[in-house]
């Protein structure tokens, strides 16, 4: 796990867009899959714009292992209400009380391409983006600092935990405890982890405060940056293009569902 | 006027039922270099953080008398303009990391951001502070890929390039090698030469005895003893109350009961020893 959670460092035409192009972008994606038309918009996007990109962002395999890993649940779950509970339609087969229908299959796979959607955008954003970038354009876009720097560390609390989790569970396990075998001996052992990883997180917590504020976190001064993120007149005049569409989008949205 | 300025301070953590500092006083001069012994519970890291304005400021809690520093009083400053004189790095490096920033250069110009320094200067005060802690050659590394000794350097790097005129030090070196703590010891030494006031608790008293003008030994949040290095390091009423004390000090303090230590001064340091044992040697 690196530090930054899941950005991958690439040198790309994707990577060097402004932030705040890709966020926009990222929303407009998903508001286009949302509203326009069509059962398999949704695919479509994912297809034939979202892969182009991570493509030219050269992480095309990178968001596709993550992708996949991200809406397997997602899929198995949708799959099995919509398949087996659809109430009324042509069966796939029936055994015993099971029978899946078409239509709910088919529902599932709609309902599958939204999901892959806002899945495989937000992954690509990223992939693509630094968080501290993110933070910077956060700013100078009027977020506050403190939002700023929660939504961009937020982005890293998992890999963090995970990494803390497995210290604990190391620790325990050096100490005799059982984390292998049948579920009971496993659920045991998470009562001795969870108790550690909770109580050392709120205490990073505090202590993460203690420190940014000792540098000046709140000092109330007009911030400076260190990294200066590349700005063009054409990226300023498509982002104003991409938040017009985006309202365009919704209201078309509305009207085409009244 | 003294620099720093603790009168009767007493404090009380919002948890906890007896105070962990009481009646607290002591000066320190302006670009003095003051060291803080004492065992686990005697409240050094709460003086760290009364010094450095977090006591009471986060963690609230009942307080009373008085800490000054450089003629403002904490009592009456907020912690937000407290920060921009006082700097503390503490023990665990890990937490002191921002999570915000990609490269240990970063990380560093991190304070700097915060406070508004335009890019120019930021670069150049970031070099100067790496290159004064010796880590220059970390510079594009990430935060989170080094070892505790290295973001140990990297967290006391953040603060010293902030420039306080305060410098409160708890236990910077805990995860270092001898040699990079000794290299750190220097550091700071070198800083007090500068005109910075530093305060650094530490359990390494060889290297205070090398590098630090005073040591306060503190004991259940009061002041046991108070001096010069030699004088407190030496002093058996450390033994008697449960501190760390150099095995130098011990040696010697063993063999003056056999008469084979001839000098009127236990020694700390290893030099110190080697001389007054070279004097028995020689008698």
């Amino acid at each position: 796990m690196n530090a930054l959670g899941m950005y991958v460092a690439r040198e790309s035409g994707l990577h060097s867009l402004h932030p705040l192009t890709k966020v926009l972008l990222t929303l407009l994606f998903i508001t286009a899959g949302l509203t326009l038309p069509g059962n398999w918009t949704g695919y479509f996007i994912v297809a034939f714009i979202v892969f182009p990109l991570a493509f030219w962002g050269r992480v095309v395999s990178n968001l596709f292992s993550a992708t996949w890993k991200v809406s397997l649940p997602f899929a198995i779950s949708v799959i099995l209400i919509h398949g087996f509970f659809w109430g009324e339609g042509t069966p796939v087969f029936e055994v015993g009380i099971l029978s899946p229908k078409w239509e709910g299959a088919i529902f599932a796979a709609i309902s599958m391409g939204r999901i892959i959607l806002v899945m495989s955008v937000f992954l690509l954003f990223s992939m693509t983006t630094r968080p501290d970038a993110l933070m910077i354009t956060l700013k100078q876009a009027g977020v506050p600092s403190s939002i700023a720097y929660i939504i961009v560390t937020t982005l890293q609390i998992a890999p963090s935990f995970q990494r803390k989790a497995l210290t604990i569970l190391d620790a325990q396990r050096s100490r005799g405890l059982e984390t292998e075998g049948n579920l009971y001996i496993r659920a045991k052992a998470l009562i001795p982890l969870i108790l550690p990883l909770v109580l050392g997180s709120l205490m990073e917590v505090e202590e993460r405060a203690i420190a940014i504020e000792a540098r000046g976190f709140n000092s109330g001064k007009k911030e400076t940056s260190l990294i200066e993120i590349p700005d063009t007149p054409l990226q300023k005049n498509i982002r104003r293009i991409v938040i017009f569409s985006i309202f365009g989008l919704i209201v078309l949205g509305v009207l085409w569902r009244l | 006027m003294a620099f720093v300025v603790l009168k009767n301070l007493t404090y009380l953590y919002p948890t906890s039922e007896k105070p962990v500092l009481r009646n607290l006083s002591f000066h320190i001069q302006e670009g003095e270099f003051v060291a803080v012994v004492g065992p686990n519970g005697a409240g050094k890291s709460t003086l760290c953080y009364a010094l450095a304005g977090f006591v009471p400021h986060f963690f609230k809690g009942e307080i009373s008398g008085e800490i000054e520093v450089n003629g403002r009083k904490s009592s009456e400053s907020t912690l937000d303009e407290w920060v921009l004189n006082v700097g503390l790095a503490f023990q665990n490096p890990f937490n002191q990391i921002s999570g915000a920033k990609y490269t240990v250069f970063e990380e560093i110009a991190f304070g700097l951001e915060n406070i508004g320094v335009p890019r120019e200067e930021m670069k150049k005060r970031v070099e100067d502070a790496m290159s004064l802690t010796g880590i220059g050659d970390l510079a594009d590394r990430s935060p989170y890929s080094l070892s505790g000794g290295q973001q140990q350097r990297v967290a006391l790097t953040s603060i010293l390039v902030m420039r306080p005129r305060l410098l409160v030090l708890d236990e910077p070196t805990s995860q270092m090698d001898p040699i990079g703590a000794r290299e750190v010891f220097g550091v700071v030494r070198k800083m007090a030469e500068e005109g910075m006031t530093v305060v650094m608790v530490e359990h390494k008293v060889e290297w205070i005895a090398n590098f630090a003008d005073r040591v306060i030994a503190l004991k259940e949040g009061q002041i046991l003893l108070e001096g010069s290095a030699s004088e407190v390091l030496t002093s058996e009423a450390l033994v008697e109350n449960g501190f760390g004390v150099s095995r130098y000090t011990s040696a010697a303090r063993e063999a003056k009961k056999k008469g084979l230590w001839k000098k009127e001064r236990l020694p700390v340091t290893l030099d110190e020893a080697a001389e007054g044992f070279n004097l028995t040697r020689n008698a």
